[in-house]
């Protein structure tokens, strides 16, 4: 398999990525908290989650990472340095729920000998956003290919 | 908030706590794990012919793993928490706040991580709120800032996490 790169001198400020969605399943929501070693009842416990006022268990935070990250690296390829990620959490994301991530290119620019882009992101679901985000990668530049 | 409640949170702010060390090193089982779950196909994290002739010359962890390298155990029960957001988080649980959810989070990556690597994290409550009314009821916003080192004490990343200790509308 072969894996492309991304260059930092070709990407523009204001070019959108592309948009990826998953189908989230109860089996999701448990694999993925269960892989970040995250075992509170309300990510794997429906009657607890609802107890909470939550309607089903839900993504936890951490999946938000691993996904976004992997959103981005994605559309960098493996030489993508993932540098800084923030996220405000919204609606949460329950099994039966289709996530759709969308995101932006909003600034391109260097640090010291790093060459960055910042990514604004979404994940939309059914109820509304789950989360919105920014992501700040590294890219490598073709003069030291 | 009443104001003693308020009096003891204000003294858990800036209070930094204990240094609590990863329970599992750095390893390549819970990498795949992470991966076969999220659907991470990136080659740096399983694949290590790729991984050999990369810059980091081996496996490295996803950097979106961080916290995953801190939770707490599942059994035998961590002793007694002893920090300063354990007991902030306790107070707010006794005045009736029971519930708790992630409002938002940032997270920075400095250096990779390898199989093999320990990590060890330690924390300092930044703020607690005032009572504020939300979508899923009155609760306060506890932000804590934790940073996490490697088995050479080298900054490895760091977070801001805020969270809602909440109470539901009934």
């Amino acid at each position: 398999m072969v894996w492309k790169s991304l260059y930092w001198e070709d990407v523009k400020e204001g070019q959108e990525l592309p948009t990826v969605t998953r189908d989230i399943t109860p089996t999701t929501v448990v694999s993925c908290a269960i892989a970040s070693r995250d075992f509170m009842p309300i990510h794997h416990d429906r009657d607890y989650a609802q107890k909470a006022g939550l309607k089903d268990i839900f993504v936890n935070t951490p999946t938000i990472y691993g996904f976004a990250g992997k959103y981005l690296t994605d559309w960098t390829g493996p030489e993508g340095e993932l540098k800084e990620i923030a996220l405000r959490l919204m609606m949460p994301c329950f099994p039966g729920d289709t996530m759709t991530i969308t995101g932006k290119l909003v600034k391109k620019y260097t640090d010291a000998d790093q060459h960055l882009v910042d990514i604004e992101f979404t994940f939309a679901v059914p109820l509304g956003l789950n989360c919105t985000g920014k992501g700040t990668i590294g890219l490598p530049t073709k003069s030291s290919a | 908030m009443n104001q003693e409640l308020h009096e003891e949170l204000k003294a858990l702010v800036g209070v930094e706590g204990p240094r609590l060390e990863a329970l599992d090193e750095v390893c390549q089982p819970m990498i795949r794990h992470w991966c076969e779950a999220m659907q991470d196909g990136n080659p740096l994290y399983t694949d290590e012919e790729y991984a050999k002739k990369s810059k980091y010359g081996s496996i490295i962890t996803p950097p979106t793993m961080l916290l995953t390298w801190s939770m707490p155990p599942l059994w035998p029960p961590r002793e007694p928490p002893s920090g300063p957001l354990d007991q902030a988080l306790e107070k707010l649980d006794k005045a009736g706040f029971t519930q708790i959810i992630i409002a938002g989070s940032t997270q920075k990556y400095h250096q990779a991580l390898f199989p093999g690597d320990r990590v060890s994290f330690t924390y300092r409550v930044e703020s607690v709120s005032a009572e504020k009314q939300t979508a899923l009821g009155k609760g306060h916003f506890v932000t804590t800032t934790f940073t996490y080192t490697n088995q050479k004490g080298e900054l490895v990343g760091t977070q801001i996490l805020t969270m809602l200790k909440y109470r539901t509308d009934s």
